[in-house]
This record gives structure tokens, sequence and C-alpha cells, in this order.
């Protein structure tokens, strides 16, 4: 019964000895992986979208071989729900190996305001949650995760209508002028079409125009708006409502009052 | 009555060599915990828990080696050796969490999965148990054969 009992103790004993060494070269080798996230990047694609790019430089300094490293990131709504996720997947990192890669997430501003409209009025933060996930050694699933901010500027930051001027054409028809401004925050020009509709204080339509917007990213706009509306429904009060139709954005009925 | 001289000359030196023993295996579990602990302490800036979590483990672990030892050439040797083994396994599982491992360190949530090398670690403890009630068992029928009829 010795030599069984000396047999499975020196066996238990080389698999712990393994086992141990296994798990240390493999902490030793998350320790060692080096990843440099560079400055994220936004630029609009040809459809339209907006593209965020993640650089990020990987190397593998470990005793293993890094297999499934995947790169992933989603940008939250207000709610909590997905507006947009992208993954990069790179199959196997060799021991001593130095990778370069850059991380795409495209996401339709349509989408992100849909979320919260706020996007398009005021400056604020893009909040991306980023995760890696790896598995070193073959058999060590590692996932690390965090949150980033990217900043985020309003294409249509501090939009102001300033009070109708009434110009008379004739009797019974009368031009309404009224002038737009903002202040394009954006990275991307903001170049489309602006509708204008009128409204008295009774919630009739009195009239609408429209007018052609071209600011370019960073830069101030100061534009104006025509209607012709007729004399007998102008009242003191009533509101206005705008809409924006451009190639990257489309929003609807942005309510101002006049009077 | 010579015989009886003789035994109780041998007993205090049987206990000398076993305290001698055990005195040997505690030092040498330290030093093997010293020169661990210069591979681990980097990771004790990432890890809040970790000298704590490792330096109870340890120092129960030893005790129960320094304990084994003195009893040892007895049933309670065994005993213990069964206590060890029931300690590695349960400290195994709560402090890795079954196996879920996860910390923050500067903002960033790390979730390392060691189900597998718990699993493993398991496996090899409960073969060490296997083995200790081995070895009381072969200590009782050996006993029992030396046993005078």
């Amino acid at each position: 019964m010795d030599i069984p009992i000396r047999m499975i103790d020196f066996a238990t004993a080389a698999c712990w000895i393994f086992l141990i060494v296994f798990c240390a070269t493999a902490a030793y080798s998350i320790k060692d992986l080096r990843l440099d996230f560079g400055n994220s990047r936004m630029a609009t694609t040809t459809d339209n979208r907006i593209l965020v790019s993640f650089p990020l430089n990987i190397a593998n300094n470990g005793y293993y071989d890094i297999r499934s490293f995947n790169f992933s990131t989603k940008l939250l709504g207000e709610d909590g729900s997905t507006i947009t996720q992208g993954s990069t997947l790179i199959p196997t990192i060799g021991i001593g190996e130095k990778l370069s890669i850059l991380h795409n997430l495209t996401l339709d501003v349509n989408d992100v305001m849909q979320s919260d409209q706020d996007f398009l009025f005021n400056d604020t933060q893009l909040n991306i949650t980023e995760s890696i996930g790896m598995v070193i050694g073959e058999v060590i699933p590692v996932e690390a995760s965090g949150n980033i901010s990217i900043p985020w500027g309003a294409p249509l930051y501090d939009l102001k209508l300033e009070k109708p001027q009434y110009i008379a054409v004739n009797y019974t028809q009368m031009q309404v002028i009224v002038s737009i401004s903002f202040d394009n925050h954006a990275f991307f020009n903001v170049t489309g079409e602006v509708h204008l509709r009128m409204y008295n204080s009774a919630n009739q339509l009195i009239g609408h125009g429209q007018s052609m917007v071209d600011a370019a990213q960073h830069s101030h706009f100061d534009g104006q708006i025509d209607l012709n509306v007729a004399v007998s429904s102008i009242t003191q009060t009533g509101r206005f409502e705008l809409d924006f139709q451009t190639p990257l954005f489309s929003f609807g009925s942005r309510v101002i009052q006049y009077g | 009555m010579v015989e009886d001289e003789k035994s109780s000359a041998i007993r205090p030196r049987k206990l000398i060599v076993r305290v001698l023993r055990a005195t040997i295996k505690g030092l040498l579990f330290f030093a093997l915990y010293y020169v661990c602990w210069l591979f681990l302490a980097p990771f004790a800036k990432m890890i809040p828990d970790l000298q704590q979590t490792v330096q109870i483990f340890v120092r129960v672990y030893i005790c129960l080696v320094v304990v084994g030892e003195l009893t040892a050439g007895t049933i309670y040797q065994h005993f213990f050796g069964v206590a060890n083994d029931l300690f590695v396994i349960s400290y195994l599982i709560l402090s890795l969490n079954s196996g879920m491992f996860s910390m923050t360190y500067q903002n960033v949530a790390l979730e390392v999965d060691l189900r597998l090398f718990l699993m493993i670690a398991t496996m090899l403890s409960f073969i060490g148990l296997s083995k200790t009630i081995l070895q009381a068992i072969n200590f009782v029928s050996k006993k029992a054969e030396n046993a005078p009829t």
C-alpha cells in the first residue's frame, strides 16, 4: 500500500507544481500585455454616417499566445438601450507580437437623436462602453471593460429665431422675415434645408417657407427664412415649427414661440 | 523492565525529532511563501485583498501541517491531513468566488474566468484527500497486523 500512496503523492505534487506554474505565468502574461489606446477620431462616411475610430496598439509580452482577442464598443442611450455597437476580432496574437489596429464604430445621427435630441442643441459627451475579451493560455478567458466619454459638439448649438419682421406685400399678403442663427460645434458641416411653418394663436397654419443652410464645422451661421402670410390670419402671438433636412440627420418640429 | 527503560528513553527523542521536523517543515513552507510572494507582490497593488487572503491561507495551512507533523505516527496525523485537504478545497472555492474572479482597477472592470483552474485544483485536492484516507486505512491495518494476539 505504501508504494501506491507514494505514487499518488508524486503524481499530485507534479500536477500541483504544473498548475501553479501555469497560473503564475498566465497571470504574468495578463500583466505584461500592453494595450495603448490612442485618441479617438471622428469622421463622416460616404453613406452619411458618423465613423468613430479607436486606434489600439497591442504588445503581447506574455508567455502565451492570445486567442480570440475581441475589442468591442457600445454606444448606450439615456435609457440604457444600445444605439450602436461594433467589434473587432483578432484570432491570434503570438508571443512577442506587436499589433496596431483601428477599431471602428459607425453611428447614425438619427439613431442618436432618437435617444436624446439634446445631442443636436447642446454640447455633451458620448458615453461609450468598451470591452476587451481574450483567451490566455488557451484556457483562461479574461474580459476587461470600462467606460469612456468622447466630447460631442452640437451641430445646432444655440439655435435661435429672431423676432419676425413684417413687410407688407399688398393689402392681403404680408412677407414675414425670420432670422435664424446657430453655432455649428460639430466636426461635420451642416448642409441642407430648413423648413419653417408659422402658426397663429388659433393654432392655424398661416404660412411656410424654406431656406438653404450651409454651416461649416465649428462656425457660426446666420440666415433668414421668408414666409408669405395672409394679413388677416396674423395674430400677436403664435408659434414657429422648424424642421431640418440634412444628409446626416433630419429632425422635425422644434417649436419656438413668438410674440 | 529493561525494555520499559529503553522505550521511555526513546519517547523524548522521538518527540524532539517530531518537533524538529515540524519546525523545519513550517519554516520551509514560510520560506516558500516568501519566495512566492516576491512574484505575487506586483499583483497586490491591483488586487486589494490579495495579501490578506494569501496570508490567512498560508497561516492556517502551515498550522495544520505543523500539527500534523507533531502528531506523526498516530491516527490524528491523518485527521489533520484530511482537515488540511478540506481546508484547501473550501478556501479555494470561497476565495476564488466559485471561479469567476472579478476586480476593478482604475475604472476598468476585469473579469477572469478561473473555473477550469478551480476544477483542476479541486480535483487535485480531492485526490489528496483520498490519498490521506488511504494512508489512514493503511495505518490502521498495519497497527492491527502488528498488534499482539
